[in-house]
């Protein structure tokens, strides 16, 4: 059998390369880019009906997600909203890259330090991990300190119908877009990469 | 089981096709986050992987 944790761990981090998006034309096959973010949650939240409808066998699920809808619908559904909030003009490109990226590797690993090292290690190592993504992108401290905060505290209340992984991107993302436009923030940076390659 | 073993190779193209295409546009630093971020598990997995298929032998 292969480790389920592992592959849960792995399945996450991928996820980060949901970043591609930035890169793709503004026109894929004749159809605007950001049709595919609805097409790519239809497409989400289909198998999940069919996981909690009709049976559909997903491996390295979690034994209370057999009758709750499952971690890998509220992150994909994250990363949809936050795209979809970047195409609309409400969201910076960085920001969204570095809340993507932040959500998909701070999660997987507070939860392996819970487990290894104890709560302490877990809020500590996520707090690093999110700050140093935070900076490396952003480059702005005052965000960077802010987000990382938030990011793991987001991480920590266990709501069945709001779960972490939906709350590590939406939360981060409201409230530095939030707090950019207050008159004694520093510039939140825009674009990293090219607008419309 | 057969799926999941194409869909865990999946991921590691998507990993690697992803770090080469933010690369390609000079984006070291997000390539190297990618490409970094899913060292660890992306090891474990392949381990895990290897684990399983000597057991079948």
């Amino acid at each position: 059998m292969i480790n389920e944790q592992i592959y849960r761990r792995f399945n996450h981090t991928v996820a980060a390369c949901f970043v591609i998006y930035f890169l793709f034309p503004e026109y894929i096959l004749g159809i605007k880019r950001e049709y595919y973010i609805l097409l790519f949650w239809s497409l989400i939240i289909t198998v999940e009906y069919l996981r909690l409808n009709k049976n559909l066998k997903i491996i390295g699920m979690r034994d209370y997600e057999s009758n709750r809808v499952a971690g890998f619908v509220w992150f994909a559904t994250g990363t949809c909203m936050i795209l979809g909030l970047y195409e609309l003009g409400y969201l910076s490109q960085r920001l969204a890259i570095a809340t993507i990226i932040m959500a998909a590797y701070t999660d997987p690993l507070i939860g392996e330090a819970n487990q290894r090292l104890g709560n302490k290690w877990g809020i500590g190592l996520g707090l690093l991990c999110s700050f140093l993504i935070y900076q490396l992108i952003l480059g702005v401290l005052f965000y960077s300190f802010i987000g990382s905060i938030v990011a793991v505290a987001s991480e920590r209340p266990k709501i069945k119908w709001f779960d972490d992984d939906l709350a590590m991107q939406i939360i981060p993302v409201i409230i530095l877009t939030l707090l950019s436009l207050m008159d004694f923030s520093p510039d939140l940076p825009q674009n990293i990469l090219g607008d419309k390659l | 089981m057969k799926i999941t073993e194409i869909y865990i190779y999946l991921m590691y193209i998507v990993v690697i096709c992803c770090t080469i295409a933010f690369i390609l546009k000079e984006h070291y630093i997000i390539a190297s986050l990618l490409f970094l971020g899913n060292t660890v598990p992306g090891y474990a997995m392949a381990k895990s992987l290897m684990e399983k298929n000597e057991n079948q032998l």
